[in-house]
C-alpha cells in the first residue's frame, strides 16, 4: 500500500499543486466578485442592484457540475473557449462569488447605520464611506463566514476532475485506476482535502484575531 | 426619411444603463440557450444509437435462446445457486456504454453486448427468458470494490484485465478482445495513424488502458482522461482534443451517427475484457468460465456480437478469445 503512494508520488503532488492554484485563483475570484456584486446590490442605483440580484440568483441556485459542462462544452459552440484549467476556476469563482457576495452584504448590512450616517455628515461621498468606513468594520465580521466559502471553493474544486483538470481527484482518480487502489487512494485525497480545509480554517482564527478591535 | 442615432444628450442616463443592461443580459441568455441545445444534439446522437442500430427484437430472441442449466450444476455451485435463489443476477456496469452496455432513455431498456451477456448468464443461472438483471452502475472507481463487498455477483464493463486488477477480483474470461482505434474531426488530414498523435491532444476515457498504451506508442502525446464516451465526443467537437481513442468499435459507431468525425488507421492494440467475480469463491469463476465456453460454442455469443458491435463493424464476428489467455484471467 505504502508504494502505491511512494511510485505515484510525482503524480498525486502536481495533483495537489493545480488544487490549490485552482482553490487560491477562484477564491481571490470569489472575493472580489463577492465584494463588488454586494457593492452593486447596496448601491443607491437601481439597476445596479437589480443586474446584482439577478448575478446571485443565477450563479447561486446552477450546480456547479452543470455550470462546469456548460463553460467546457457548451460555450466553445458560440465560439467562446477556455483552457479547462481556466473554465474550473471561471466556475468555481462565478459561484463561489454569489456566495460571497450575501456574506458580504450581511457584513456591510451589520454595520450600524449611525455609521453610514456620520459619514455622509462629515461630506463623504458613497465610495468613500464605503471603503474608508462600512467595508473595514464590515470585514472583521465577515472573516469566519470567508472560511466557509474558501472550504466551499477548496472541495468544490474536485467537481474539476469531471472535465480532465488534472488536480488532486483526478490524479487519485487516475492512480487508483492504475494501480486497482481506488478506494486507498479517495482516502489519501480525503485527508489532504481535510489539509487544505483546516488550514484555510486556521488562517482565518488568525486573520480573526489580528483584525479584532481591542475594546 | 433618414433616422439620425439618438443623441446621447436627450437619453437619460438611467435608461441607458438600463438599456445596456438589458442587452447584454439577452446576449447571455442567447448564448446559454444555444449551447444548451447544441448539449441535448449531442445527447440525442448518442441516444438514438441504441434505438436504432439495435434491433431489440431480435435482441430480446437472442437472449431468450441462450441456454440454461441443470438444476444439479447450478445446486452444486453455491455461488450460482445465491443468484437462483434470489432470481436475478446483480450486475455492474454501465447505462452509458454505446454498443456494450447502454440504456434508451425512452423505454428505459438497457442493450449492447456487455449487458446481453449479464442477461445471458443470467438466463443461463435463473432459467428465466428475459434474464433478469439488477444492474448498479459502477464507475472506473469502484469496479473492485463493489464486487469485493459482495453488492455485485458480476461485473460486465469494457473491464480490461490487467494484473494489478486481478489481485482485487477474479477474471473470468476474456470474452472479447479490444482493438483502439484514432477518431479525429472529418476535416483533419494530419493525423491518420496512432504515430501521428505526437505533440498532439488525444481524449480517451478515464479506467481505459488506452492511456497507457498512447504513451507507449506516441509519448509526445498529452493524454487527458475523460469520464465517459459523450464527454469525450464534446471535448473532440469542441476542439479541445485533436483525437479521441478507444476501442474501434465504439468509435466507428460514433462516426455512424455524426458525420463529420471519422475514423482512421487500423487497430493499433490488444485489449482483453474480462467478467469481473469475486476472489473469494473459486467457483464463481470457474462458473463464469463454463457457461462462456457454453454460449461461445453454441453460437449464441456471434448472434449477440452480430446484434451489437456487429451492427457497426463489418463483416462476421470474430473468433472470441481464448479463455484464460489474457495475462490476470
Amino acid at each position: 500500500m505504502i508504494d502505491v503512494l511512494t511510485e505515484n508520488f510525482g503524480t498525486l503532488w502536481q495533483g495537489v499543486l493545480t488544487t490549490l492554484a485552482i482553490t487560491a485563483l477562484a477564491f481571490v475570484g470569489a472575493v472580489v466578485i463577492g465584494i463588488v456584486v454586494a457593492v452593486f446590490r447596496v448601491s443607491p442605483i437601481p439597476p445596479l442592484r437589480a443586474l446584482g440580484a439577478v448575478y446571485v440568483e443565477l450563479f447561486r441556485n446552477i450546480p456547479l457540475l452543470s455550470l462546469l459542462i456548460l463553460v467546457a462544452y457548451g460555450l466553445p459552440y458560440v465560439g467562446i473557449s477556455f483552457s479547462l484549467f481556466t473554465t474550473a476556476v471561471i466556475c468555481l469563482a462565478a459561484v463561489s462569488g454569489a456566495f460571497a457576495c450575501e456574506t458580504v452584504r450581511a457584513g456591510i448590512n451589520g454595520v450600524s447605520v449611525g455609521q453610514a450616517e456620520a459619514a455622509r455628515a462629515l461630506g463623504m461621498t458613497f465610495t468613500q464611506s464605503l471603503t474608508r468606513v462600512i467595508l473595514p468594520q464590515a470585514l472583521r465580521t465577515m472573516v469566519q463566514p470567508l472560511v466557509n466559502i474558501f472550504i466551499g471553493v477548496a472541495l468544490g474544486s474536485s467537481l474539476a476532475a469531471a472535465v480532465a483538470v488534472n488536480e488532486l481527484t483526478y490524479a487519485a482518480q487516475q492512480v487508483g485506476n492504475r494501480t486497482a487502489e481506488s478506494m486507498l487512494l479517495f482516502l489519501i485525497s480525503a485527508v489532504v482535502y481535510i489539509v487544505i480545509a483546516l488550514l484555510g480554517g486556521g488562517a482565518g482564527s488568525v486573520l480573526e484575531r489580528r483584525l479584532a478591535v481591542q475594546r | 426619411m433618414p433616422t439620425s442615432p439618438p443623441s446621447p444628450f436627450v437619453v437619460p442616463p438611467g435608461l441607458t444603463a438600463r438599456r445596456f443592461s438589458r442587452r447584454r443580459l439577452g446576449a447571455s441568455a442567447a448564448a446559454a440557450t444555444l449551447a444548451l441545445a447544441s448539449l441535448a444534439a449531442c445527447g440525442n446522437d448518442t441516444s438514438a444509437l441504441t434505438g436504432s442500430n439495435t434491433d431489440v427484437s431480435s435482441y430480446d430472441q437472442i437472449i431468450a435462446a441462450g441456454p440454461t442449466a441443470d438444476a444439479a450444476t447450478v445446486d452444486g455451485n453455491a455461488w450460482a445457486k445465491k443468484i437462483k435463489d434470489r432470481g436475478s443476477l446483480n450486475t455492474g456496469g454501465s447505462d452509458a456504454g454505446p454498443l456494450f452496455s447502454m440504456k434508451d432513455p425512452a423505454t428505459g431498456k438497457l442493450t449492447g453486448f456487455d449487458a446481453g451477456l449479464a442477461q445471458l448468464l443470467s438466463r443461463y443461472i435463473t432459467g428465466k427468458e428475459d434474464g433478469p438483471l439488477t444492474l448498479t452502475i459502477t464507475t472506473v472507481d469502484t469496479r473492485e470494490t463493489l464486487i469485493q463487498n459482495g453488492t455485485v455477483d458480476t461485473v460486465f464493463a469494457t473491464y480490461s484485465i490487467t494484473p494489478e486488477r486481478a489481485k482485487k477480483v477474479a477474471f473470468a474470461g476474456p470474452y472479447y478482445r479490444s482493438g483502439d482505434a484514432v477518431m479525429v474531426k472529418a476535416d483533419n488530414t494530419t493525423i491518420n495513424s496512432v504515430t501521428d498523435l505526437d505533440g498532439k491532444k488525444v481524449a480517451t476515457q478515464q479506467g481505459s488502458t488506452t492511456a497507457a498504451r498512447i504513451a507507449k506508442d506516441a509519448p509526445g502525446a498529452t493524454v487527458s482522461l475523460f469520464p465517459d464516451d459523450a464527454q469525450c465526443l464534446a471535448a473532440l467537437k469542441t476542439d479541445r482534443v485533436d483525437a479521441y481513442v478507444i476501442d474501434q468499435s465504439i468509435l466507428i459507431s460514433n462516426a455512424t451517427t455524426d458525420k463529420t468525425l471519422k475514423v482512421v488507421g487500423e487497430p493499433f492494440s490488444n485489449d482483453f475484457y474480462g467478467i469481473g467475480v469475486t476472489r473469494d469463491d473459486p467457483q464463481a469463476k470457474a462458473f463464469v468460465n463454463d457457461w462462456l465456453e457454453k454460449i461461445e460454442a453454441d453460437g449464441s455469443w456471434a448472434k449477440l456480437w452480430k446484434a451489437t458491435v456487429g451492427t457497426v463493424v463489418a463483416g462476421e464476428a470474430p473468433a472470441p478469445p481464448k479463455i484464460g489467455s489474457a495475462e490476470g484471467s
